[in-house]
C-alpha cells in the first residue's frame, strides 16, 4: 500500500529531515511511527500527502509513484488518504454534520451520497447523536472523533494520523485508539505518528522507530522502545 | 447574546467591513477605468466617422483669379493630370460655386442674402487618390506657402486650399485626447486589477483554514479557486455595467444635442455605444481573471 525506497528529504534551510529511509507498509496494516520531536515523523507523513517532495528516492502510495504525479492529480491521491491531526482542524462555524459533509462536498459528491454516508460514519465513531452540535460544544475526544469521521467518510485506503492523541488525556486517548483500531479492522491501512509510549505499548502493533531522519528499528508487534 | 454568537457577529462584521470597503474600491476603480476605456473607444469611433465622412470629399481647391481665362484653366488641368496621385479634376465655375454656397447655407438666410455671389471665385476641384499627398499639387503648380496664402509661379491662380490640412490638425488634437484617455484608462485598469487581487487575497486569508482542509481532503485547485475568481469577476462586471450605463448617459447628455448642428457631420449613435459594450465586458473580465489568478497564486500551490 505504501512503499518508500531510499527516501531522503532535505529542507531548503539544509535540515536533513529524512535520510535514506526505506519502509514498506502492506494493505490493512497498522503501523506506529515513533521517535522524538524533530526525528522526521511528520516529514514522512507530509511526503505521503505530497505536501512536500522527496529530495531523493521514490514513494509509492496505492501503487502510484507520487513523485511522478502531476500537480493536478495530487487531489486525487489525497482522496485515497484520510488525515487526522493533533489539532483536529475542524471548522468552528460548521456543525459536526457539516464538518464531515464538507469533505465530500468539496470533492463534488452528490447530496444523496452525503446524506447517506455522513450519518453512517458518525454512527461508527459514536457521534450519531451529536450531528447538530458545533465543535466547541464538544470535548477534545469528541472533536477528534469528528475529525476521524471526516478523514474516513470518503472511504480512504490509507489513514494517516499525526499525533492524534497529542492533545488528549490518557483515557480519551485509549478511546481514540479503539476507534482507529476499528477503522483498521474494516480494511483501512493506518499509519500513526506518535510519541505516546503507553499507547504504543498497549496496542502491540508494528513499530517503526526513527531517529535523526533514519529508521533505527522496524519491529512487528513491537513496543515504544 | 452568547459568547459564541457575539464572537461570530464581530468576526463577520469586521470581515465584511474590511473586505467590503476594498471590494467597493475595486468596483469603483474598475468602473472609472472601463468608463475611460469606453470613452477612448468612442472617441476613436467618432474620429473614424469624421474621417470616413470627410476623406471622400476632401480635395485640394485651386482658386482661380478673376477673370478666368479658359486657356489657363486648360493648362493647369493638364499639369494636374500629369500627377499620378491626381484622381479627378473638376472645374467649378463661378455660377456653380454660387449654387453650392447657397445650398450649404440654405438654413442661414441672412448669410445667403448678404453675400454677393459674384465675389466667389471659380476653382479647380482636385481629388487625390491619397489625400496625404497634397504637397505634390502645390509643387507641380510652383506654389509656395507665404503666411497663410499660397503664391504660385503658375499664373492665374489666386490661392490653394487644401482641406485635409485642416483635418490633419483636427485629428492631431483628437489623437492626443484619445491617447491620453486611453493611457489614463490603462493606469486605472492596473489599479483596478491590484484592488481586485487584494480582495481575492483577503478572502483567501480569511478562509485559509477552510482552504487547508479542502486541500487535505483532495478538492481540486479549481474547485478551491473558482469562488474567489467569481467574486473578482462579479466586482469587475458590476464596474463594467456601471461604466456602460454612464457611457449611454454621457452620449445622451452631450452627443444627442449635437445631432444636426453641423452639416454632413456624423456623430456616434446608440449603436456605436452598443458596439463598445462587449469590449468593456471582455476588458473587465480579463482584468478580473488576471488579477484573481495573480492574487491567489502564492496561496494555492499544492
Amino acid at each position: 500500500m505504501i512503499s518508500a525506497q531510499h527516501v531522503t528529504k532535505i529542507y531548503k534551510n539544509g535540515v536533513v529531515a529524512l535520510d535514506d529511509v526505506s519502509v514498506e507498509v502492506d494493505k490493512g496494516e497498522f503501523v506506529f511511527i515513533v521517535g522524538a520531536s524533530g526525528s522526521g515523523k511528520s516529514t514522512f507523513i507530509r511526503l505521503l500527502l505530497k505536501e512536500e517532495e522527496a529530495t531523493k528516492g521514490e514513494i509509492y502510495v496505492a501503487g502510484k509513484n507520487i513523485g511522478k504525479l502531476t500537480a493536478w492529480k495530487v487531489p486525487h491521491l489525497r482522496r485515497n488518504i484520510g488525515t487526522v491531526f493533533q489539532d483536529f482542524k475542524l471548522l468552528s462555524d460548521k456543525t459536526v454534520f457539516d464538518n464531515v459533509a464538507f469533505a465530500l462536498e468539496v470533492i463534488g459528491k452528490p447530496k444523496h451520497v452525503i446524506d447517506q454516508r455522513v450519518p453512517e460514519i458518525l454512527d461508527l465513531v459514536g457521534l450519531g447523536e451529536k450531528l447538530n452540535s458545533y465543535p466547541d460544544e464538544l470535548s477534545g475526544g469528541e472533536q477528534q472523533r469528528v475529525s476521524i469521521a471526516r478523514a474516513c467518510v470518503n472511504r480512504p485506503l490509507v489513514l494517516l494520523a499525526d499525533e492524534p492523541t497529542g492533545n488528549l488525556d490518557p483515557s480519551t486517548s485509549v478511546d481514540i485508539m479503539r476507534l482507529l483500531d476499528k477503522v483498521n479492522r474494516i480494511g483501512t491501512t493506518v499509519v500513526m505518528a506518535t510519541h505516546d509510549q503507553a499507547i504504543v505499548d498497549a496496542m502491540r502493533r508494528r513499530v517503526i522507530e526513527v531517529d535523526a531522519g533514519k529508521v533505527i528499528r522496524d519491529q512487528s508487534r513491537g513496543v515504544y522502545s | 447574546m452568547t459568547r459564541r454568537s457575539e464572537y461570530l457577529f464581530r468576526e463577520v462584521t469586521t470581515g465584511l467591513r474590511r473586505n467590503g470597503l476594498v471590494a467597493f474600491a475595486a468596483m469603483s476603480t474598475t468602473f472609472i477605468a472601463l468608463l475611460l476605456f469606453g470613452l477612448a473607444l468612442l472617441i476613436t469611433r467618432q474620429v473614424n466617422l469624421m474621417i470616413e465622412a470627410t476623406t471622400g470629399n476632401v480635395e485640394v481647391a485651386v482658386y482661380l483669379s478673376d477673370p478666368v481665362n479658359p486657356q489657363t484653366v486648360q493648362v493647369i488641368t493638364d499639369k494636374l493630370h500629369q500627377l499620378p496621385v491626381v484622381q479627378d479634376v473638376h472645374y467649378e465655375t463661378k455660377a456653380e460655386a454660387c449654387a453650392r454656397f447657397k445650398e450649404i447655407f440654405a438654413s442661414q438666410k441672412a448669410l445667403v442674402d448678404n453675400v454677393d455671389c459674384s465675389k466667389l471665385p471659380a476653382s479647380l476641384r482636385v481629388k487625390l487618390a491619397d489625400p496625404q499627398q497634397y504637397a505634390q499639387v502645390a509643387a507641380v503648380l510652383g506654389c509656395q506657402l507665404r503666411g497663410s496664402v499660397y503664391s504660385c509661379a503658375q499664373p492665374g491662380i489666386e490661392n490653394l486650399v487644401d482641406q485635409s490640412r485642416f483635418l490633419d490638425r483636427l485629428f492631431a488634437v483628437t489623437r492626443v485626447f484619445r491617447v491620453g484617455v486611453l493611457l489614463v484608462s490603462l493606469v486605472m485598469l492596473v489599479a483596478a486589477a491590484i484592488l481586485i487581487a487584494n480582495t481575492v487575497r483577503m478572502g483567501l486569508f480569511a478562509r485559509r483554514k477552510e482552504i487547508g482542509i479542502m486541500k487535505l481532503v483532495g478538492a481540486t485547485n479549481w474547485r478551491i479557486r473558482l469562488p474567489f475568481l467569481v467574486e473578482g469577476l462579479f466586482e469587475s462586471l458590476i464596474g463594467a455595467g456601471l461604466a456602460i450605463l454612464f457611457l449611454f448617459g454621457l452620449k445622451v447628455a452631450f452627443i444627442n444635442p449635437l445631432y444636426g448642428t453641423i452639416q454632413f457631420m456624423p456623430w456616434v449613435t446608440n449603436h456605436d455605444v452598443m458596439a463598445v459594450i462587449p469590449w468593456l465586458l471582455v476588458a473587465g473580465a480579463a482584468v478580473a481573471l488576471v488579477a484573481g489568478l495573480a492574487g491567489m497564486r502564492r496561496f494555492l500551490d499544492v
